[in-house]
């Protein structure tokens, strides 16, 4: 029996197709083999792809507006990868969908901050969906460290604690070099030999 | 997702409160009765345990400490994670205003007009609330540097809003300092 989920936003409709994998145990309402999906982002084509298009969606979309969050813009989709996202020039999201088949340029679609939400907002709806059960998911969100956040001080503001330390050092080293020597202390012999002498 | 091994329990940090908080804040500036739908929220979502009333959640909010009257005792992860997941609520019910106030789609001027009586309600609400000494602060008033602090604040909203933003607003707020 074939089953349809959808996931709609303002700009975006995300439609999964499959039936339920009977042999796995599940309920003749889940969804457990996905055939096909298709995916229409507001005024463009409509996108149809499989398991494996569904999963390079996801695993770029996601961690892309992960980052967004931290206010971190950097791209996601390495070039052999199916679907590739970075920000775009003016603003905005290149979102980049590449063919399988030879000869086929990449579909290139400019989406805006309004129409990423409404993707996210469908992917996330989709993959939280009790009613699947496709083995879709994507690493759980997790904190950026300091090194993926230089965005957030300017280059002279990052490096100029270390470089006053640095500087620190050095003038303390300096100024050490510039100290007389201290004289030795006596040798300690003599006195241990005059002192066994008046025992 | 939901078998990812649980985080590491770990506070907030100062920073994550301060974006929490004006997170919270924008929701407000957003909607006139926002500081009632926190508290109805609250209430709906069983933290009345946490929060038995909108005084006690005013002040978990008052661990930022860019306000005016600031609390100085950490804000526990328990409570952290309930005003996230206010948060998270709030942004779900203001998704449409959040969506336009973001969308290219929307005629200039009015886009325009939607933005000014933004920024206005949230600047009346930092001067109200928050020390204008910090310099977080007045950036956030700032003519110039306000308009593109105050869109990334919505942009957070919009990306924290619905079934999978808490657990990225979550990590969001943990990020290192």
């Amino acid at each position: 029996m074939k089953l349809t989920s959808r996931y709609e936003q303002t700009s975006c409709r995300l439609v999964l197709e499959g039936l339920p994998d009977l042999s796995a145990g599940q309920g003749a309402q889940t969804l457990g083999i996905l055939t096909g999906f298709t995916l229409a982002l507001a005024g463009r084509t409509e996108l149809e792809g499989k398991r494996e298009h569904l999963l390079a969606l996801m695993a770029v979309v996601l961690p892309y507006a992960r980052h967004l969050l931290s206010g971190v813009l950097r791209p996601f989709g390495a070039a052999d990868q199916a679907v590739a996202i970075s920000p775009a020039e003016g603003g905005g999201h290149t979102l980049e969908l590449r063919s399988s088949q030879a000869n086929t340029p990449p579909l290139t679609l400019q989406l805006d901050d309004a129409e990423l939400a409404d993707l996210v907002r469908c992917l996330d709806q989709m993959r939280l969906d009790p009613r699947l059960a496709l083995g879709l998911a994507v690493g759980s969100p997790q904190p950026l460290r300091r090194g993926e956040l230089h965005h957030r001080q300017p280059l002279r503001q990052r490096l100029a604690a270390p470089l006053v330390g640095a500087g620190a050092l050095a003038l303390a080293a300096v100024l050490l070099a510039l100290l007389p020597p201290t004289p030795r202390p006596a040798s300690t012999a003599a006195p241990t030999t005059a002192a066994a002498g008046t025992r | 997702m939901d078998d990812a091994p649980p985080k590491p329990m770990r506070p907030l940090s100062r920073r994550g409160i301060e974006r929490l908080d004006l997170m919270l804040l924008c929701a407000e500036a957003l909607d006139l009765n926002g500081g009632e739908a926190m508290v109805w929220l609250s209430e709906e979502m069983g933290y009345t345990t946490l929060f038995p009333n909108r005084v006690e959640l005013w002040k978990r909010r008052c661990c930022n400490p860019l306000r005016r009257s600031t609390r100085r005792d950490p804000l526990p992860q328990a409570e952290a994670d309930a005003l996230i997941r206010i948060l998270n609520a709030l942004a779900d019910r203001l998704y449409p205003m959040l969506r336009s106030l973001l969308s290219t789609a929307e005629p200039p001027s009015i886009s325009e007009q939607r933005w000014a009586l933004f920024r206005s309600r949230l600047a009346e609400l930092l001067r109200e609330r928050f020390n204008l000494r910090r310099g977080a602060v007045q950036r956030l008033l700032d003519p110039e540097q306000g308009p593109a602090l105050s869109r990334e604040l919505i942009q957070c909203m919009a990306f924290s809003a619905g079934p999978g933003g808490f657990e990225r607003l979550q990590a969001s707020l943990m990020d290192a300092t």
